[in-house]
């Protein structure tokens, strides 16, 4: 399988001494991977590395072979991404935003923005400033900016973050038939349990800045009877390790 | 080259789109109107001359160079960061594959030509309501040399844009920048007084810096050495921001 994302011994500590240590992932090309962890636990560290927003400490990730601290713009080519909060321009229309973005990609024209919009639920509200827009719905903004440019590789931080019911299938549904359809490799970052489960093929599970462990939904779930008992059971188990450490 | 003509292309947009701006440069003639109208006030009022057909323009740069166009340059230049830093809307280019280097100079280069728009309208206005206005006769020498006076004055103003992009990048928040720089502009400005054989080597002295080339015996070496003086601190500016911004975390 094609290697498309390689974290090497990523680490990044903070002054309040949370952050990350000694990350190693591989992530092949499809996947829909799942990062899965609770608040603090470093997801939003890691993923904001892999696109250049911070630095680490030491380590490297790689994107099709290039370091996203050596070779950004090669490294982020084919890449997308949502990080914590979907940001957009307020005094510019949601059609604006997007075409901002359009100028970067050759091959992404006023018809692909259209496109996008229609695919997240957004064209009736094209021409219409973000300021007024709803969580969920600067939610989905930020979503059509990720596929925008037909992406190989979509990294998405929380992308359910402020999203109704109807909101996260939509979402859900658009994410594996992109990973279906046009082969695109997913990066997702969640808190939410059942919502990786429902979406992700593979997950890693992150606690206090450690990667504890990683494997395919399928196997987890031939072994626990839900994500959620996995999850505990990997929390437990690193929890003794480090209390019989102390 | 595409990438970094993208970059500057939706610098330019932003800077459009947001009105700031454009209500800089509408204030911007606003000072010329009411420059005129005191001088047509001066003259019926008081029967004074005022001033000329070509002088007007040269009035109106010697007052906007030491007031609003360095006021104006640091509202965008702060905007164009901070602005963009508090509301986290950074992230959105730093996030395509795009280097920091070239978003850095998109940006330079957006207020560059905003300064510049803002000092070619100054003159295109200027030289309309002077002609209309204080009729008396214009030669192509004095015409030309205005011109060139406006056009000088732009790198004077790079060079505070960039201090201002510098401390933009230093300070967490945009109303921090724009008070330090108004104070640094006034302590400048009284050590280019006190100091006064030294005032060469303070940007606030170099703003007037154009009427070097107004003088009959041209000083070239005297204007040589104000360039120099200012092509140095540009490059320590231009050096001193990107190398904050590229440390940035976002």
């Amino acid at each position: 399988m094609e290697k498309i994302i390689e974290i090497i011994n990523l680490s990044k500590s903070y002054r309040n001494g949370r952050g990350i240590e000694d990350i190693n992932l591989n992530i092949y090309k499809g996947d829909i991977f799942g990062f899965l962890g609770p608040n603090g636990a470093g997801k939003s560290t890691a993923m904001k590395i892999m696109t250049g927003l911070i630095r680490p400490d030491r380590g490297d990730v790689k994107i099709f072979g290039h370091s996203v601290t050596e070779e950004y713009e090669l490294a982020m080519k084919k890449v997308s991404c949502l990080i914590e909060t979907a940001e957009s321009y307020s005094y510019l229309s949601a059609f604006d935003n997007l075409k901002q973005l359009a100028r970067y990609y050759p091959d992404v024209d006023h018809q692909r923005i259209d496109e996008v919009l229609e695919l997240t639920g957004m064209s009736k509200y094209k021409n219409e400033k973000p300021k007024k827009f709803s969580l969920g719905m600067k939610q989905r903004l930020g979503l059509s900016a990720a596929v925008l440019s037909r992406p190989e590789v979509v990294i998405l931080d929380e992308p359910l973050n402020g999203l109704d019911v109807e909101g996260m299938i939509d979402i859900r549904k658009m994410i594996q038939h992109l990973a279906e359809k046009e082969q695109t490799t997913f990066f997702i970052s969640s808190h939410l349990i059942h919502d990786v489960e429902l979406t992700c093929n593979r997950i890693g599970v992150i606690y206090n800045g450690k990667i504890l462990n990683v494997d395919s939904t399928q196997t987890i779930l031939n072994n626990y009877a839900t994500l959620e008992n996995y999850f505990v059971s990997e929390v437990q188990r690193n929890g003794r390790i480090s209390s019989c450490t102390r | 080259m595409a990438v970094f003509q993208a970059a500057l292309v939706n610098e330019i947009e932003k800077l459009y789109k947001k009105k700031k701006a454009l209500v800089a440069i509408v204030l911007s003639l606003a000072v010329i109107i009411i420059g005129q109208l005191a001088i047509v006030g001066v003259r019926s009022g008081f029967g004074l001359r005022g001033v000329g057909s070509v002088e007007f323009p040269m009035l109106v740069l010697s007052v906007v160079v030491n007031t609003i166009l360095p006021l104006f340059t640091a509202l965008v230049a702060i905007d164009s960061f901070s602005g963009e830093y508090s509301q986290n809307s950074m992230r959105i280019t730093l996030t395509r594959p795009v280097s920091r280097f070239k978003i850095f100079t998109a940006k330079i280069s957006a207020i560059v030509l905003f300064i510049l728009a803002t000092l070619l309208m100054l003159l295109i206005f200027s030289m309309l309501v002077g002609l209309i206005f204080n009729t008396n006769s214009t030669t192509w020498d004095s015409i030309s040399r205005t011109f060139f006076a406006y056009l000088v004055s732009l790198f004077p103003m790079i060079v505070l844009a960039l201090g201002i992009v510098m401390l933009a990048n230093l300070f967490k928040n945009g109303i921090s920048v724009f008070f330090v720089s108004i104070l640094a502009f006034i302590v400048l400005e009284v050590l280019g007084v006190v100091f006064s054989q030294y005032s060469s080597l303070f940007l606030t002295s170099q703003l007037d810096w154009y009427n070097l080339f107004l003088i009959n015996s041209f000083p070239l070496g005297k204007i040589v050495r104000q360039f120099m003086i200012m092509l140095g601190s540009g490059i320590m500016l231009f050096t001193a921001g990107f190398y904050l911004f590229d440390k940035k975390e976002f």
